[in-house]
C-alpha cells in the first residue's frame, strides 16, 4: 500500500503526493490511469527506493491546468515541485504521458536527473507507424486498447477497491485523458524531438512489443536522439507493461538504475 | 412564431451499403464516394431550394457549418450566405454559424460576417456554434481541453469589433492584436442578432444568458426527445431572472406534409430513411472524446454506456413509422403537422422554429412541394404563436431599398 499526502507549495498550488519505500529517492511519472493505493508498478520500485510519485495536474482537478498552457508550463510546474521537495538530482523514470513528462523535464533540466526511465513513451511522431488516436476509442474498448494481458488487469482491479467497477476504471482513464489532451493533442510530439539531444543522463527506453497506442518501433526514434540510450522491448506486453509486467519490467529498471 | 428554412446541404449519392461498409460518415469518410461533378448540380439545387424559401413565404434561411462530413457539403456556410444574397432580397440570412475557435485571429468570422450584413443589406443573423467534436477536435485538432473557452473570448471579441466605434488593442488568452479596427462595419447595430446553436451543454446556456443572446437547441431527433434539454434552458433563464421570452429560443425539426399519412410515407420515407440511416453514421470514437464535456456529463455518459453495453439502438435498424412515433419527424396532412407543432411550440416554447423540409437525397421537386405545402398551410395556422412576445433576436435595421443585381450590357 502506497502513502499519499496531500501538500501546498509557496506559489499557491496544491499537489498530491503518493510515496512508498525506503532507500535512495527516486520520482515515478504515472501515465494515464494515475496513482492508485495499490500500484503494482511503483512497489515493485519501493523494493529499492523511496518512489515519490507526484499526482498530475488535472487528474483530480481540471482547475488546476487553468494556468498550464503548454507542456513548458508543465515541466516548469514540476520543476516547481522536486524545488520545494528538494529533489535535486535523482532517478526520473515514466511511464505512458508521464515519460513524455519526464523526457521534457530532462531536456529542459539536464542537470536535474541522475538517470531517465521512459517506459511506454509518448511525445515523438513518426508518419511510418503513427501513434494511435487514443482519444478516438470508445469508451467500452479503451482498456482492451491499453492492455494487452488482460487478465493482468483482471487481477490487478481485484485488487483495487476502487478498480472493481469497470465503469469507474474507464472514468479514471477519461479523466486522465481529459487531463492531459493540452499536452498531446492531436499529435503528442510538441518539440521533443528536437529537445532529445538535451537530455544528458543515461537513459533507458522500455516498451511493450504488442503496445498498439505507441509502437515499440519509437525506440528508434528516442535513440536517435537521445546518446547511448539502453533498449528493452518486453514480449507479450501492451501499453500498460508495467502493470502486466511489473515485476519482469521493474526488475531490469531496477538493474539499469543500480549499475555504475 | 417565425420559420426559417434550414439546408443541411447532404452528399445525396452515398451508397446503399454505406452504413455496413463505412466506418463514418464524418471526419475519416473516404474521399472517393464524392463525386466532384455531381457535388457541382447539389450546390445549385441545393441553391435553388433556399431561394425558393424566401418566395414560399419563410422568414429566414439558415446554413450551417460541417467539416469532412458526406451529409454536410458547407465547410464554409459564409459562402453559401454570400451566393444567397444576390438571388435574395427580403429572407433574413441566418448564420447558424462560424465555429469561432477555429478561426485564428477569430476577427476573420467578424469581417465576414460584417460583410454578408452589408451585402444582403442588414439580413443577416449571426450564428456561434461551439462545434462538434467531429468538427472541432478531431478535424481541425483543436484541444477539446481549451476549445470552448478559446470559444468564448473570441465570440468576445467579434461582438465587440462589430459594436466598438473606436480601435481596441485586445489582449487576450488564446488571441492578442493591438489594432482591432474591422471593415467593413455592419449595419445592425450595435450588431447583428447572435444565435448559438447548442445540444444541451449547461456551460452554452449560461453564457447565453449572460450575454442575452438566442439558445437554439438543433436536434436530429424531434420535439419529445428535446424537452430535456429546452427544460434545461428555461431552468437557467429563470435562475438569472431573466424573462422567458421564446423568442430567446429556437429549435430545428424535421418535417414532412402531405395529402394524408400514407401519401407523406410514399413522399418522404426514402429521404428520412437516407438521412437517419446513412448520414448519421457517425463512428462513436469521434462523439464524446475526453475534455469536450465537463467531467460530470463524461462520467453520465460512460455509465450509461456501460449499463447497456451498446451506445443506442442502432440507427440501421429505424423505420419510417418509429421516425414518425417518436417525432423525429413531424409528418402527415397539413392538420396534423400544425397539431404537433402546436404541441411542440407548448412543450418547448420555441418562438424561432427552423425546418428541415429537405433531408437525406430528397429530389428538388418534393422539397418545393413539402415547403410549398408547410408555408402555405401549415405556417399561417402557426404565425400567431407567441404574438404577445417582442422578438429582439431579430434584425431590425434591414434597409428599405436592398441593391438588386442589375442586368449586365449585352456588349460593351
Amino acid at each position: 500500500m502506497l502513502s499519499s499526502e496531500k501538500i501546498k507549495l509557496k506559489n499557491g498550488r496544491s499537489w498530491q503526493i503518493y510515496s512508498a519505500g525506503k532507500g535512495a529517492e527516486l520520482v515515478w511519472l504515472h501515465g494515464l490511469s494515475g496513482v492508485h493505493a495499490v500500484d503494482p508498478a511503483i512497489e515493485a520500485l519501493a523494493q529499492n527506493y523511496r518512489v515519490v510519485a507526484p499526482l498530475a495536474p488535472g487528474f483530480n482537478d481540471r482547475a488546476e491546468l487553468d494556468q498550464i498552457v503548454d507542456i513548458h508550463d508543465l515541466v516548469l510546474d514540476y520543476d516547481d515541485l522536486l524545488e520545494e521537495l528538494q529533489l535535486d538530482r535523482l532517478p526520473l523514470v515514466g511511464h505512458s504521458f508521464g515519460a513524455m513528462l519526464a523526457a521534457e523535464l530532462a531536456a529542459h533540466y539536464p542537470r536535474r536527473p541522475s538517470k531517465l526511465v521512459l517506459i511506454s513513451p509518448l511525445g515523438l511522431w513518426n508518419d511510418a507507424y503513427p501513434v494511435a488516436d487514443i482519444f478516438a476509442q470508445p469508451y467500452l474498448q479503451v482498456e482492451n486498447f491499453l492492455w494487452h494481458d488482460t487478465s493482468a488487469r483482471d487481477r490487478l482491479a481485484a485488487q483495487q477497491s476502487e478498480g472493481q467497477n469497470q465503469a469507474e476504471r474507464i472514468i479514471a482513464i477519461a479523466q486522465g485523458l481529459t487531463a492531459v489532451t493540452k499536452f498531446i493533442w492531436p499529435i503528442p510530439d510538441k518539440g521533443l524531438r528536437r529537445r532529445l539531444p538535451r537530455i544528458k543522463a543515461p537513459t533507458m527506453i522500455v516498451l511493450g512489443a504488442e503496445d498498439q497506442f505507441v509502437p515499440p518501433a519509437y525506440a528508434h526514434d528516442f535513440a536517435a536522439g537521445i546518446a547511448g540510450i539502453q533498449s528493452l522491448v518486453v514480449p507479450g506486453a501492451g501499453h500498460m507493461l508495467p502493470y502486466e509486467k511489473p515485476e519482469e519490467v521493474m526488475s531490469a529498471v531496477r538493474r539499469f538504475l543500480s549499475a555504475k | 412564431m417565425k420559420f426559417h428554412w434550414f439546408h443541411l446541404m447532404p452528399y445525396p449519392h452515398l451508397p446503399n451499403d454505406f452504413r455496413q461498409k463505412y466506418h463514418s460518415v464524418w471526419v475519416d469518410v473516404p474521399s472517393r464516394l464524392f463525386d466532384p461533378a455531381k457535388g457541382h448540380v447539389a450546390y445549385n439545387d441545393y441553391l435553388d431550394e433556399l431561394e425558393y424559401a424566401e418566395t414560399a413565404g419563410f422568414d429566414g434561411v439558415c446554413v450551417n457549418e460541417h467539416h469532412q462530413n458526406a451529409y454536410g457539403l458547407m465547410p464554409s456556410p459564409n459562402l453559401m450566405a454570400a451566393a444567397l444574397t444576390r438571388r435574395t432580397s427580403r429572407v433574413k440570412l441566418v448564420l447558424m454559424g462560424n465555429s469561432v475557435a477555429l478561426y485564428d485571429p477569430p476577427t476573420r468570422v467578424a469581417e465576414e460576417m460584417a460583410m454578408l450584413d452589408v451585402m444582403s443589406g442588414g439580413r443577416l443573423v449571426a450564428g456561434f456554434p461551439v462545434g462538434t467534436p467531429m468538427d472541432t477536435v478531431f478535424t481541425y485538432g483543436r484541444s477539446p481541453a481549451t476549445l470552448r473557452e478559446k470559444y468564448w473570448e473570441g465570440v468576445d471579441l467579434i461582438t465587440r469589433a462589430w459594436s466598438d466605434p473606436e480601435v481596441f488593442a485586445f489582449n487576450g488568452k488564446y488571441t492578442q492584436l493591438r489594432y482591432v479596427n474591422i471593415w467593413p462595419r455592419p449595419i445592425q447595430k450595435p450588431r447583428p442578432p447572435v444565435w448559438i446553436p447548442g445540444g444541451g451543454t449547461v456551460e452554452t446556456w449560461e453564457g447565453c444568458v449572460k450575454r442575452n443572446f438566442l439558445y437554439a437547441h438543433l436536434s436530429y431527433f424531434g420535439y419529445v426527445a428535446a424537452q430535456k434539454v429546452m427544460d434545461g434552458w428555461w431552468e437557467t433563464v429563470a435562475r438569472h431572472g431573466v424573462e422567458p421570452n421564446p423568442y430567446q429560443a429556437g429549435f430545428l425539426q424535421f418535417v414532412a406534409v402531405a395529402d394524408n399519412e400514407a401519401e407523406a410515407e410514399r413522399l418522404y420515407a426514402e429521404p428520412a430513411l437516407y438521412f437517419y440511416q446513412r448520414c448519421l453514421n457517425v463512428f462513436p470514437g469521434f462523439s464524446d472524446p475526453p475534455g469536450y464535456g465537463t467531467i460530470a456529463t463524461l462520467r453520465a455518459g460512460i455509465e450509461s454506456q456501460v449499463a447497456r453495453a451498446a451506445r443506442q439502438q442502432s440507427l440501421g435498424e429505424l423505420t419510417w413509422g418509429e421516425l414518425l412515433k417518436r417525432r423525429y419527424i413531424v409528418a402527415g396532412s397539413p392538420q396534423s403537422v400544425v397539431q404537433q407543432l402546436n404541441e411542440m411550440a407548448d412543450k418547448l416554447r420555441v418562438g424561432h422554429l427552423m425546418v428541415l423540409c429537405h433531408y437525406g437525397n430528397m429530389s428538388k421537386e418534393t422539397t418545393f412541394y413539402n415547403t410549398s405545402r408547410f408555408a402555405n398551410e401549415v405556417i399561417p395556422h402557426l404565425r400567431s404563436r407567441f404574438s404577445e412576445w417582442e422578438d429582439k433576436w431579430w434584425p431590425t435595421d434591414t434597409l428599405e431599398h436592398i441593391a438588386k443585381p442589375a442586368p449586365l450590357p449585352a456588349n460593351v
